[in-house]
């Protein structure tokens, strides 16, 4: 993983010294809230309907287990003993305390971490492929790219103060698109042209919220060496370009959907060829510094096959479902499940999180993933660990075996904690997750994903899920509209918006409904996804509505 | 002083944030601030109205409060969902479970 270097640090520290100086002005009123909202933004710091609320970044998802101690200890010392984890591999703290967040900063420093770029119109948190480094189906690592992006975003002097936030994620495996990139500002995925070389599939102007939009393809390869200036060159037109009159028309998706992806393309190209590369371009002595904090870690060769005959149900179960194959023999990669049912998706405790960073200790070299499915991953386990594992998860209560399947639901904060939300949304997804909370049934259910938003801003995804879910609210009654057949994955889709939305209690019903119509539907080997696009949008939405 | 799209119409109630702990409050009969909106002040008086905007007003001032706003009420509660919201705090916390 990568490590700080002395610049990284220096400047980490030194905005913590900063803000703890506009913290310190802020309550003794040299800075009125006017001056002082910007700043607390940039540092990731928001006031939200009931109190601020903290979000820290996790560099493309990845953490050391030193790290994640850290996050628990944050939750212990400043907040109310858990974290949440964002779809955008972040973890946000709900009840902080504006005098504690200087020093909450500076111990997120100690471990090199930070809150910068969390929040307003600037270049965000890299988002990255979960499984990065361990997939046998990925073409190369992609967190090397990232971190790379990660350098050259930070601060970047012409690209913090954009029309609009601005949201980048990155693949290696582009035949399994774990990192959403189509649904991204920009999505980049790894690939190899026609004489074998990797570089670059460059894909713009996708997006969610209010506007949902799949990206389409700027450059469908671009050569390694070229990646900084050809976004740097994106970036210039989308800065220049984009709209700043108003902002629900100022994300990248509609300058590109006005434009033209031909004309942007141009303007894109135009630009990227008027630039000196050398000024931006990274050498390859650089680039390969940076790979060498992402190198494979020490794999033995000497595990033995792992017989799960013998080992419980519930293991097996859980093996079944959270366990998917590494590329290397002898290993695995694991889903920690943060969707117990009863919890908000994306919780976990400061104790569960230091149970993990145990575990990665133990089992798989010190490192941890955050999903953008509100998750986490052990990515390097060793097979005939996996028990030793699993022991550990049950007594940690994060033994759930229901990744990828209904209960596996991606959830905002919605009403309960957003100050945007129009709608709750934990009660949904714990509604929804306690009606199939049968492990047989979810497994006889196969694959789906709903996710939920508890407003038009999309942060939980809905327009991409199988199943999606959108919280409204009209005379202090909430109801919830559903989208059907949308897909996350490298066939992106925006789901079919259905009809008349529905009370939470009648939502629960007409999902049980669709679940039970395709489940009557499907053929052999069709998930939920496959049997709607088969069977079309009609009958779907006739069994939604249809009355008991 | 925001009005975050209450009308003014019907009583009205003064909220914002603390400033140090960012949590909500309402302000008082005695012109101060509690956590609690049971607490909180209802009125169409225009005078009363008028010294609690003042109040308001010099609270965010002197670093007590952020973000005062006045809020619509009906039958002693928020009109709008979202302000009723805020007045029970979410219905659901993972912090209950710990």
């Amino acid at each position: 993983m990568y490590r700080y270097d002395e610049f990284d640090q220096e400047f980490v520290e030194s905005r913590v010294a900063q803000f703890r100086d506009q913290v310190e002005r802020r309550l003794d009123g040299r800075l009125s809230e006017t001056e002082f909202r910007p700043l607390r933004l940039m540092n990731g710091l928001y006031l939200q309907l009931h109190a601020y609320m903290l979000r820290v970044a996790v560099p493309y998802g990845t953490l050391r287990s030193e790290q994640l101690r850290m996050l628990a200890h944050l939750a212990d010392t400043y907040d109310k003993g858990y974290g949440h984890v964002t779809t955008r591999q972040n973890m946000q703290y709900n009840w902080p305390k504006l005098g504690d967040v200087p020093h909450m900063l500076a111990d997120l420093a100690s471990v090199e971490m930070h809150a910068i770029q969390t929040s307003g119109n600037c270049i965000r948190n890299v988002t990255c492929d979960p499984y990065a480094g361990a997939a046998g189906d990925e073409i190369e690592d992609p967190r090397p790219m990232a971190e790379l992006i990660r350098q050259w975003s930070m601060l970047h002097p012409e690209f913090s103060f954009l029309p609009r936030k601005f949201k980048i994620a990155v693949t290696g495996a582009p035949t399994h698109d774990r990192a959403m990139v189509r649904a991204h500002d920009i999505g980049i995925e790894i690939v190899r042209n026609a004489a074998g070389e990797t570089g670059y599939h460059i894909i713009v102007g996708g997006g969610l919220g209010r506007t949902p939009v799949i990206g389409q393809t700027l450059r469908a390869f671009l050569p390694k060496a070229d990646l900084l200036p050809y976004l740097e060159a994106t970036m210039r037109v989308y800065n220049r370009f984009g709209r700043r009159d108003n902002k629900y028309k100022a994300r990248i998706k509609i300058l590109v959907r006005e434009t033209g992806i031909e004309d942007f393309t141009r303007l894109v190209e135009e630009e990227f060829a008027a630039l000196e590369p050398s000024d931006i371009a990274v050498g390859r002595e650089e680039l390969d510094r940076i790979a060498a904090y992402f190198a494979p870690p020490e794999y033995r060769n000497d595990i033995k096959a792992f017989d799960l005959s013998a080992q419980p149900e519930g293991f097996r179960k859980w093996v079944d479902t959270n366990v998917v194959p590494h590329k290397q023999n002898g290993y695995a990669i694991v889903n920690i499940s943060l969707k117990d049912p009863e919890r908000a998706p994306g919780d976990i405790t400061a104790e569960q999180m230091r149970a993990v960073a145990d575990l990665a200790d133990a089992h798989s070299f010190g490192e941890v993933r955050t999903t953008h499915q509100q998750n986490m991953v052990l990515a390097h386990v060793r097979q005939d660990h996996l028990r030793a594992l699993w022991d550990e998860l049950v007594k940690a209560g994060l033994e759930d075996a229901n990744i990828n399947l209904i209960g596996d639901i991606i959830c905002c904060p919605g009403m309960d904690f957003c100050a945007l939300a129009t709608a709750r949304s934990i009660p949904v997804a714990q509604a929804i997750a306690n009606r199939f909370d049968d492990h047989a049934r979810q497994q006889a259910i196969g694959e789906m994903q709903i996710k939920i938003s508890g407003c038009i801003n999309a942060c939980g995804h809905h327009h991409v899920g199988h199943v999606g879910i959108l919280g409204l609210e009209k005379a202090g009654v909430e109801f919830y509209q559903v989208t059907l057949g949308g897909d996350a994955t490298q066939t992106a889709t925006i789901g079919d918006k259905m009809g008349a939305g529905f009370s939470q209690e009648e939502l629960v019903d007409g999902i049980e409904r669709i679940v039970n119509f395709y489940l009557d539907q499907r053929e052999q080997g069709e998930r939920f996804l496959d049997t709607y696009r088969r069977i079309g949008t009609p009958a779907f939405k006739e069994a939604l509505y249809a009355k008991a | 002083m925001s009005t975050l799209k209450h009308k003014g119409k019907g009583p009205q109630a003064m909220t914002a944030n603390e400033l140090r702990s960012g949590l909500n409050v309402w302000m008082t009969a005695d012109y101060e601030w509690s956590r609690d909106y049971t607490d909180a002040l209802l009125t169409e008086d225009e005078t009363v109205i008028a010294k609690m905007d003042a109040v308001a007003k010099a609270a965010e001032r002197f670093n007590e409060v952020v973000g005062a706003y006045f809020i619509d009420t009906v039958e002693g509660k928020p009109t709008r969902y979202r302000e009723r919201f805020r007045t029970h705090g979410p219905t659901y916390d993972t912090a209950e479970l710990i």
